[in-house]
């Protein structure tokens, strides 16, 4: 009996020694036919009639310069875009040529090898000076551009302007303002949030972490050390915490809110600001409060000042296993150019990354103005290393607010935890 | 004809028959089990054992596509993950949940069931069907209704509530206290699981003679002490298969916690483990922890299954 | 169940016991019903302030979205193709090995009871970068059962309910006596006749419940689809359709719940059917 058990204890030890997980063996490179079928993923919509109209024409474009060829779109759900990846990245014979993804998602593909380096074919490309450089930052890692930046995605505050008018209210100009502004609303109307933020929304604590001059982390000779820790990221972060108190925005109600509940419950009637994308304009608008409210720039911790906001944004990027490389990059570049960009904007309200497209809409739509004015005073991003998906999958930066606002640990012991955990995952 | 043999789920220790019998068993045993048994041993031993190899190498996506060298870290995965105190929180806070859900199911599921047996068709099946309805709803649809029913603002259960004179509970935040969400995702786990028990047990009940309940009623027991003591124990195999599978499900569940108490819970407090991990490991893709983690789940429901059946056989009634 | 003299004495008892059943009844379906209805608020109304057991204004918007999204009707019978397949294979496998590993007797009998129990313990999405390693290689040898087909959930979905419903479908065949197949062979029959003839049919309940059990599984499974099928969207599975509506800034809740309905109404269908079979087989077992 024991010979048995031993017999087989070595055999399994034996097993998990000889072997060694699965991986997959790199693709023998792409290559670069002229003709045959061009394979897009675009991310999908809700309400995908009006980019699928705008993206057709650009196909019809396509083929008409390109004998051929063919370009087949597939829709991927940006809830499930995950896995799709993974899959591409593990069988290269399932990926696409080109695909559609947000910019904080290119470092971690980056690190897989799979995204073909487009600094070269940007540099070149005619329209490419015209990027925003704060946008085509968001597209790069390790110094490579991984992505040509299609649109981005701003946010800025959204307030209730029967609200402000009744309460005789002033749109405020500074950050500590702002706090006072949420804290009359809620005293004068109790049954209103002050401002509709939550534990959840890290994309807008970073505007207050940036405005008093924090930062998430710094690069030290290609190490990256967490400075959450900081005293003027404690500040920044504070402040925002400070809205999740009872007397704006309850921690009962608020400290487990993701922004789309946040800006929710604006469009719902039920606070007197929120912090809200451009995205966001239109669910705004089908909401209770339509007509009623007003936009301006994230104010910074001076008046007259703007918040730094996070860029958010996506990218269409070209696979290395590509069979048919011109003309994907081709491809990128027609959709991604200012014709498209503009129509893209027509269709879904994407804010376009070119400058001159920018210059023309802020012109031309006024709605747009207070995003585009963000943009212009400056925005930032996170860290662009791999170790920041998994930082963020962490939720570490949500857990460290959520731990402020319901006092669970102080600002100083948070942040240090929180940076601790940061420091962990950059390695 | 009363059988009284209590029915045997678990293997004798020694083959009740002669060797003639066993050469032919053998055989047939093989016939009979091949199919299922090479579909098994492909689709689940060989990932299983490669889960298992995984959790030994530094596996992150990079090392899957083939973009990064494997790095062996014999039990490193297992060390990060024990010596993680919130590995420890989150498996106290799982191993109550689950405790909670497979209790809640299988009393609700179980008293249910006896109340089916006992009721005409017109009350039994709407009964039927509403459980049903209850466990055909997918599970994320299941839970945003719930998460609907019990918004703070939004929700019909507040607005009844102050309605009914509770004004306190007008804007009442079910998610934010970490044992009141717990208690709201419990319900709705129970909610969509008791279905599956009541099914079963129903089916067990029904094959309980009709002549062992009449001898009961006839020397005088009441509805109650006959189930207690007569209808439950003969059902008392299914039963333990319906623990053990709840045990099973509820130890992993995902989706509703993740849903419910949107990724995990202020600061994380409302974390199980299948969330943990997805949270910790496979979200940032860190296979290998993550491989590491389903490995101690997979021990630690071994470990508790095993303690349960173990308390099965030493009660009463088995074997 | 035949009413007897011991019966009639509790009848208001009985009353009681059915008005409590139809109340839960309503209770549990609450929730259910409450996903129909939000599928036919306009879109205002679903998350408002005052919400409302009912809607003065039904509109069929939201499933007017979900059915005209793209290839819908494709991925229903990718669903159905993969969850009928799955149910049938299911029964099959599960009984044949449910019955050799309770009625025969043979060595190691129990150890492999045990490793097909430890088989599910195993957390699903710990497993899904392996499996996809060798649903890939699969495919280079059959590409109808690799990844981006059919052919691997099905595959896939079968290896998952399988341990379940033999364990369950064990208890149900203990649960024959002995002496019936005593009986039978001393008249003679085989035992595969026993085996298919007779036992069967008794263990029909437990085969219901699987029945229910894979079919739910594989029908609302989303983990393994969108794992496994990757560039082919023509063999996408149901669930996928619907989480195209759950944008991360802009849930289209309307959509949602009406495609959640829409996935709903084909289990209930199901159940229905299968709902009969057990009632007449029922009758069958219980007379022996």
């Amino acid at each position: 009996m024991r010979t048995r058990v031993l017999i087989a204890g070595l055999a399994a030890v034996g097993l998990v020694a000889a072997c060694a997980p699965a991986q997959n063996t790199p693709a023998a490179g792409g290559g670069d036919e002229k003709t045959g079928t061009v394979r897009v993923w675009l991310f999908d919509e809700a309400n995908r009639a009006p980019k699928e109209a705008a993206v057709k024409e650009a196909i019809a474009e396509f083929k008409a310069a390109h004998s051929g060829v063919e370009v087949d779109v597939q829709w991927i759900p940006v809830e499930g875009r995950a896995d799709k990846f993974s899959g591409a990245f593990n069988d290269p014979a399932s990926a696409p040529d080109v695909a559609e993804f947000g910019n904080t998602d290119v470092s971690s593909y980056a690190a897989t090898g799979a995204l073909a380096d487009l600094t070269g074919d940007l540099s070149s490309w005619k329209e490419g000076a015209d990027i925003l450089p704060a946008v085509l930052e968001t597209a790069k890692s390790g110094g490579k551009t991984y992505g040509l930046p299609w649109f981005t995605g701003i946010r800025a505050l959204y307030y209730r302007t029967d609200l402000f008018a009744e309460l005789g209210l002033k749109p405020p100009t500074t950050l500590a303002e702002l706090t006072e502004t949420a804290k009359t609303i809620r005293a004068k109307k109790p049954e209103l949030y002050g401002i509709s933020v939550g534990g959840k929304y890290t994309y807008a604590m970073l505007p207050f972490l940036w405005a008093h001059g924090g930062e998430i982390a710094k690069q030290d000779g290609g190490k990256w050390k967490s400075t959450m820790d900081s005293e003027q990221a404690k500040a920044g972060v504070t402040a925002y915490a400070n809205l999740l108190k009872a007397d704006i925005c309850p921690p009962e109600q608020c400290a487990n809110l993701t922004g789309t509940q946040s800006i929710t419950a604006f469009a719902g009637g039920k606070a007197g600001m929120s912090i809200g994308g451009d995205f966001n304009r239109k669910a705004v608008e089908a909401g209770q409060v339509k007509g009623k409210y007003a936009i301006i720039p994230l104010p910074g911790t001076e008046a007259g000042k703007i918040a730094p906001a996070f860029a958010g944004g996506n990218l269409l990027g070209v696979f290395n296993a590509t069979k048919r490389k011109s003309l994907a990059v081709e491809f990128t570049e027609l959709l991604g150019g200012a014709k498209y960009q503009e129509k893209m904007y027509v269709a879904m309200g994407n804010l376009p990354t070119l400058g001159s497209v920018q210059q023309k809409l802020a012109a031309s739509d006024p709605s747009v103005k207070p995003f585009v004015d963000t943009l212009t005073a400056g925005t930032k991003f996170v860290p662009a290393t791999a170790a920041w998906s998994k930082i963020d999958a962490q939720n570490v930066l949500p857990t460290a607010i959520q731990q402020i606002a319901t006092g669970g640990k102080d600002p100083a012991a948070a942040l240090t935890a929180a940076a601790a955990e940061m420091n962990k995952a950059f390695g | 004809m009363v059988t009284k043999e209590i029915p045997r789920t678990t293997a004798p220790a020694v083959p009740a028959r002669r060797s003639p019998r066993r050469r032919r068993d053998g055989r047939a045993a093989l016939l009979y089990l091949a199919p299922g048994g090479i579909l098994l041993l492909a689709m689940l031993v060989y990932p299983i054992y490669q889960l298992v190899l995984i959790s030994f190498y530094d596996y992150g996506q990079p090392q899957a596509v083939g973009n990064a060298p494997l790095v062996f870290l014999g039990f490193g995965n297992y060390v990060e993950l024990l010596e993680n105190l919130q590995f420890w929180e989150v498996l106290a806070k799982t191993l109550g949940f689950t405790a909670v859900c497979v209790v809640g199911s299988l009393a609700l599921g179980t008293g249910l069931a006896v109340l089916a047996t006992r009721v005409r068709a017109w009350a039994r099946v709407p009964l039927f069907l509403a459980a049903l309805a209850a466990w055909a709803t997918p599970a994320m649809a299941g839970s945003y209704v719930w998460l609907f029913l019990f918004d703070a603002d939004f929700g019909l259960v507040n607005e009844v509530l102050s309605g009914l004179g509770f004004t306190g509970m007008a804007n009442h935040s079910w998610t934010f206290d970490t044992y009141s969400t717990f208690g709201l995702v419990a319900a709705e786990v129970i909610w969509c699981s008791f279905p599956f028990v009541m099914v079963t047990m129903y089916a067990g009940l029904k094959g309980v003679p009709e002549e062992v309940i009449e001898a009961a009623y006839l020397d005088g027991a009441s509805t109650w002490r006959t189930t207690w003591s007569i209808t439950l124990p003969m059902v008392r195999p299914l039963l333990t298969i319906a623990t053990i599978q709840s045990i099973i499900w509820d130890f992993k569940i995902f989706t509703q916690i993740y849903v419910m108490t949107n990724g995990g819970g202020v600061a994380g407090r409302n974390l199980v483990l299948n969330v943990f991990a997805y949270q910790q490991a496979f979200a940032g893709q860190e296979y290998g922890l993550g491989a590491a983690l389903g490995v101690v789940m997979t021990l630690l429901l071994l470990s508790i299954t095993g303690l349960y059946v173990r308390s099965q056989r030493r009660s009463a009634g088995w074997v | 169940m035949g009413v007897t003299t011991g019966r009639r004495v509790r009848k208001p008892g009985r009353l009681i016991a059915e008005i409590v059943c139809v109340v839960i009844a309503g209770m549990v379906a609450f929730p259910v019903y409450w996903m129909v209805l939000s599928a036919f608020k306009p879109t205002g109304q679903i998350q408002a302030e005052n919400p409302r057991p009912w809607t003065l204004t039904p509109t069929l918007e939201h499933f007017e979205r979900v059915l005209s999204g793209e290839g819908f009707a494709m991925f229903f019978l990718n669903s159905v193709i993969v969850a009928v397949v799955v149910v049938a294979l299911s029964l099959l496998l599960s009984f044949l090995s449910a019955v050799a590993l309770t009625r025969f007797n043979f060595k190691g009998r129990t150890v492999l009871l045990v490793m097909v129990l430890v088989a599910q313990m195993v957390p699903v999405e710990a497993l899904t970068i392996p499996l996809f390693f060798l649903m890939r290689s699969v495919g280079d040898v059959a590409p109808a059962f690799g990844t981006n087909h059919l052919g691997s959930l099905i595959l896939v979905h079968l290896a998952f309910s399988l341990p379940f419903a033999i364990w369950m479908l064990r208890g149900f065949v203990a649960a024959v006596p002995q002496e019936l197949e005593e009986a039978s062979k001393i008249d003679g029959a085989s035992r595969m006749r026993f085996t298919w003839q007779i036992l069967f049919p008794l263990v029909a309940p437990g085969l219901v419940a699987i029945s229910v059990l894979a079919f739910i599984h594989a029908w609302n499974d989303f983990l393994f689809a969108k794992t496994f099928i990757i560039s082919n969207t023509e063999n996408q599975t149901l669930p996928l359709a619907i989480l195209v509506f759950f944008k991360p800034e802009d849930t289209d809740w309307g959509a949602v719940m009406a495609g959640s309905t829409l996935m709903t109404i084909p289990v209930l269908v199901f159940f229905i059917l299968v709902q009969r079979r057990l009632v007449s087989v029922m009758g069958g077992a219980v007379k022996g």
